[in-house]
């Protein structure tokens, strides 16, 4: 187990590099001047060519050269849009936010996906089977500015249950994070359910229950567990997807995450920006990926790593 | 299932735990506060740099320039300064005297050396200021300007230390740059040549001082390229930043709040209508609106008028809503250059170019396409805007499509024929697309001619525009400063914001002409000159004139005198207690 993790770990930078490659020619081919107005306004050539030159973006291989200088000593250089603010600075300040929202957006997703897939397989082809999943076509369907919309509404605008977004306390927390959950928690649910009716018809539980296990002792007590690794699986990405933030999200519940900048930075060609963000998404993906592969283990001991 | 539980809740702790974005809100004011929403975040609270609207908001509560407009007269009037400058007889020479009783935030006195300090800082291209150019006006600041970029392009060969290099600057600065600090309370401004709306840049935010003393030591010479990096932190930290106008630095949580506290050395600190300023940052409309609803915010200026909301908020008798004329033109731009991408470009005939702009009313575009019943424009300049300045509204087109045809056939386009393959450009968001339908559609019925539109993102149709790759592109144009020019210069020949390369000598020679004029009315007669000539010739179709749109009380919050220009004044702002409410202007809610 040790030597995947340490092999793992070794191969992360060489992964980083190959994207930081891709990214870096994608930017470059990307049209258009960032340090343009949204309205059109330019400066004389002059102060264009000495604003180009500040930041590198005259020559690939300034820009690289510049970029690999202070990479090393942990600067991903200034942001263009946030003209002023460095792109680590915007990084340490909105990561935390969209984790957190995202963890929170997580533990909504393993309840509600959990509760809904074990009522669906106990009782399978009863009303409250076809009632879950409904539900959970309506997670998977339902797009998150429909649900976060509705949710903002009733409950911050009729029912002033909760704030009107922002970020100021963890009251804040709750809609986006059931907004965010919702469509996890439908996947979640529906794995659970379809493994839990084929572990449910497996040999070894016909066993347990010829023994005179119960059947919901021998659902909660053997079947759940297995039925948990396709969902551990799906929740590697699906962290490193969701506490990197979501644009729409956090755009209609006001939260300052870092969600928007996988959007605005492309369409701002913020390009110190968009090599920072892919580099931390790109990160976090490999590293869920090795955390999830390392519980596979620990849940299932027929899993040799 | 127990496990889920206990995953579960263990997810939603580490959530809590590091939810570690939540700061606490600064203690009461005592003075009365006012609470805005900002529809975008602050990106940078550096007066140089900048040249967001959203920024220069908060930076003109935080700087004073020498001179500033009063939003309720809009007369220029002195700040910083003790009174209008010293103009000598040939209109170059500038004499400011900075008002005795003018402090920073931390008491110091405020110098005239700030002020040379803080335009330099405009000055110089490795701080990349978005408006080095209006400084240019001043004598010598665009050959120190270009002096200063060649020479950090060529810093290798110089074979001089950054840090050399750098006090070298500072020489060349003080030796040829018109602006020079006399004494401690006097500063000498020397012109390249007359302009006469010099005072009103001096009113603009990017003229603002920076305390030298302290800003200063986080200005670092770059040991390897020789160039100047200004650490961020400055502008950023309550703690650090210095500021000379009506209010400091209390809290800047990026994106999310950001709270200006009174400025206890400020002059005129007695007459302020409140001492806090809370700005909220809610980039949702419908969210911000929801917000300012619930009594959760006094003033939400700059409400998007492309948003669902506006044309019903527009429509509506609230007396809380405030619409009006902005100092700007919303148009179509013809690119008059004699062929685009290798094909002839019939739009280089200011006949085409005429037919095709009198072919549209603009009364049903503003009445049933945007909703919003801006001014229909006949002018670039928008009338009314600029005192003095008279657009001539004459000279522009109207709504005639029989005329139109005509002059398409005197064209050698009768009825269109000959004029096949035309596209209209325009950029994905912002609202461009349904006006952009119902001119194409104006075009066909009145015209005969079909154009198909072509929609692309933001920054391609920049780039689009700078090379010129259109025939027809949606623009539109803010005014920065209080003079026409503001305007004209966009259609000189030799301006890098002409994207439709409109070169017209005559029109030209009268800007030069108005250049050199001193007397203000002869020089406004002479700019409605050139005005006139270029609207005959329609290098742009101008449409309607943009509009401000914000939302206050006007029985609770006054000090708020909507303009054009968005001039105001936080610190003139009162806002009274709500109705029903025991603690000032606390929300509402229950």
């Amino acid at each position: 187990m040790l030597q995947l993790i340490l092999a793992r770990l070794i191969q992360l930078p060489l992964i980083l590099l190959v994207v930081f490659g891709v990214t870096f020619t994608l930017v470059w081919l990307l049209p258009g001047n960032p340090l343009d107005r949204p309205d059109g306004r330019r400066p004389p050539p002059e102060v264009e060519q000495a604003m180009k030159a500040r930041y590198n973006l005259d020559s690939p291989t300034n820009f690289l050269i510049g970029y690999a200088r202070g990479a090393v000593v942990g600067d991903f250089g200034p942001s263009l849009e946030y003209r002023g603010r460095t792109v680590r600075s915007i990084l340490a300040e909105g990561l935390p936010i969209s984790a957190s929202l995202g963890v929170a957006a997580l533990a909504v997703a393993l309840f509600l996906g959990t509760v809904a897939g074990v009522v669906g397989a106990l009782r399978p082809g009863s009303p409250l089977d076809s009632a879950s999943l409904g539900l959970t076509l309506l997670g998977i369907s339902l797009p998150n500015f429909v649900t976060g919309t509705v949710l903002l509404v009733v409950f911050a605008g009729l029912l002033r249950w909760f704030p009107v977004g922002g970020w100021a306390s963890p009251r804040d927390m709750v809609l986006p994070a059931v907004t965010l959950g919702l469509a996890p928690a439908a996947y979640i649910a529906r794995l659970i359910r379809l493994g839990l009716a084929d572990i449910m018809a497996s040999d070894y539980l016909r066993t347990a229950r010829a023994k005179g296990l119960s059947h919901t002792k021998a659902l909660f007590k053997h079947a759940l567990k297995v039925a948990y690794l396709p969902v551990l699986s799906f929740l590697g990405p699906a962290a490193a997807s969701v506490m990197t933030g979501s644009f729409v999200v956090e755009k209609v519940f006001n939260i300052p995450g870092v969600g928007e900048y996988f959007v605005n930075s492309v369409l701002n060609k913020d390009q110190f920006l968009i090599l920072g963000i892919v580099l931390v998404y790109a990160t976090m993906l490999i590293v869920f990926n090795l955390v999830v592969d390392v519980a596979y283990a620990w849940l299932d001991p027929r899993i040799e790593l | 299932m127990k496990r889920t539980l206990c995953l579960s809740s263990v997810f939603a702790l580490s959530a809590l735990v590091l939810g570690c974005g939540f700061e606490s809100e600064p203690e009461p004011a005592a003075g009365g506060e006012v609470r805005f929403i900002s529809g975008s975040a602050i990106k940078t609270l550096d007066p140089q740099v900048t040249s967001w609207l959203v920024d220069f908001r908060i930076i003109e509560g935080l700087f004073e320039p020498l001179l500033r407009v009063n939003p309720e007269t809009l007369e220029l009037e002195p700040s910083a300064a003790a009174a209008l400058p010293k103009v000598s007889d040939d209109g170059l020479i500038y004499t400011f005297t900075i008002r005795e009783d003018a402090r920073w935030s931390n008491g110091d006195p405020l110098l005239a050396s700030d002020f040379a300090y803080g335009w330099m800082r405009a000055l110089l291209p490795d701080l990349a200021a978005d408006y080095a150019a209006l400084f240019f006006t001043i004598e010598g600041a665009e050959d120190f300007y270009s002096w200063r970029t060649q020479r950090l392009a060529d810093f290798q060969n110089l074979g001089i230390s950054a840090d050399e290099f750098w006090a070298q600057t500072r020489q060349r600065f003080a030796d040829t740059v018109g602006i020079e600090p006399i004494d401690d309370r006097t500063l000498r401004v020397t012109l390249a040549q007359p302009t006469a709306y010099f005072n009103e840049l001096v009113a603009f935010a990017p003229f603002s001082p920076v305390h030298e003393a302290t800003a200063d030591a986080y200005l670092e010479a770059e040991a390897t390229a020789g160039g100047l990096n200004m650490d961020p932190v400055y502008f950023q930290r309550p703690d650090l930043l210095v500021s000379n106008g009506p209010y400091l630095l209390k809290q800047w949580r990026f994106k999310q709040q950001l709270v200006l506290d009174q400025n206890p050395y400020w002059w005129n600190r007695a007459e302020m209508g409140n001492t806090r300023v809370v700005m909220q940052v809610v980039t949702d409309p419908t969210a911000a609106l929801l917000r300012y609803n619930r009594g959760e915010a006094d003033w939400y200026p700059g409400l998007p008028t492309g948003s669902r909301d506006a044309a019903k908020l527009v429509q509506s008798d609230r007396p809380d809503v405030h619409y009006g004329p902005a100092a700007g033109t919303y148009f179509y731009v013809f690119n008059c250059r004699p062929t685009v991408d290798g094909q002839a470009n019939p739009f280089a005939d200011p006949r085409v170019r005429r037919a095709f702009s009198m072919a549209v009313d603009r009364q049903t575009l503003v009445d049933n396409v945007t909703q919003l019943g801006q001014p229909v424009a006949k002018t670039f300049v928008p009338p009314a805007a600029i005192p003095g300045y008279d657009a001539p509204v004459d000279a522009g087109v109207s709504f005639d499509p029989e005329a139109a045809r005509q002059l398409l056939a005197d064209a050698g386009y009768p009825s269109g024929q000959g004029l096949s393959g035309l596209t209209l450009l325009i950029n994905e968001g912002g609202g461009h697309e349904d006006p952009a339908q119902f001119i194409r559609k104006a075009w066909e019925t009145h015209l005969g001619v079909s154009v198909q539109i072509e929609s692309v993102e933001r920054i391609t149709f920049s780039d689009r525009l700078k090379t010129g790759g259109f025939q027809v592109a949606r623009a539109g144009w803010f005014g920065d400063y209080r003079d026409p020019t503001t305007f004209h210069d966009k259609f000189r020949s030799n301006n890098n914001n002409n994207d439709g390369l409109y070169q017209n000598p005559a029109y030209d020679r009268l800007l030069e002409r108005a250049e050199a004029e001193l007397d203000p009315a002869a020089r406004m007669a002479l700019l409605a000159e050139a005005e006139a000539l270029m609207l005959a010739e329609q290098p742009l179709m101008p449409l309607y004139h943009y509009t401000n749109l914000e939302l206050f009380d006007p029985g609770r919050v006054t000090g708020l005198h909507p303009n054009p220009w968005n001039i105001r004044r936080l610190d003139a702002i009162t806002v009274r207690p709500a109705p029903g409410s025991s603690l000032g202007n606390a929300p509402n809610s229950e």
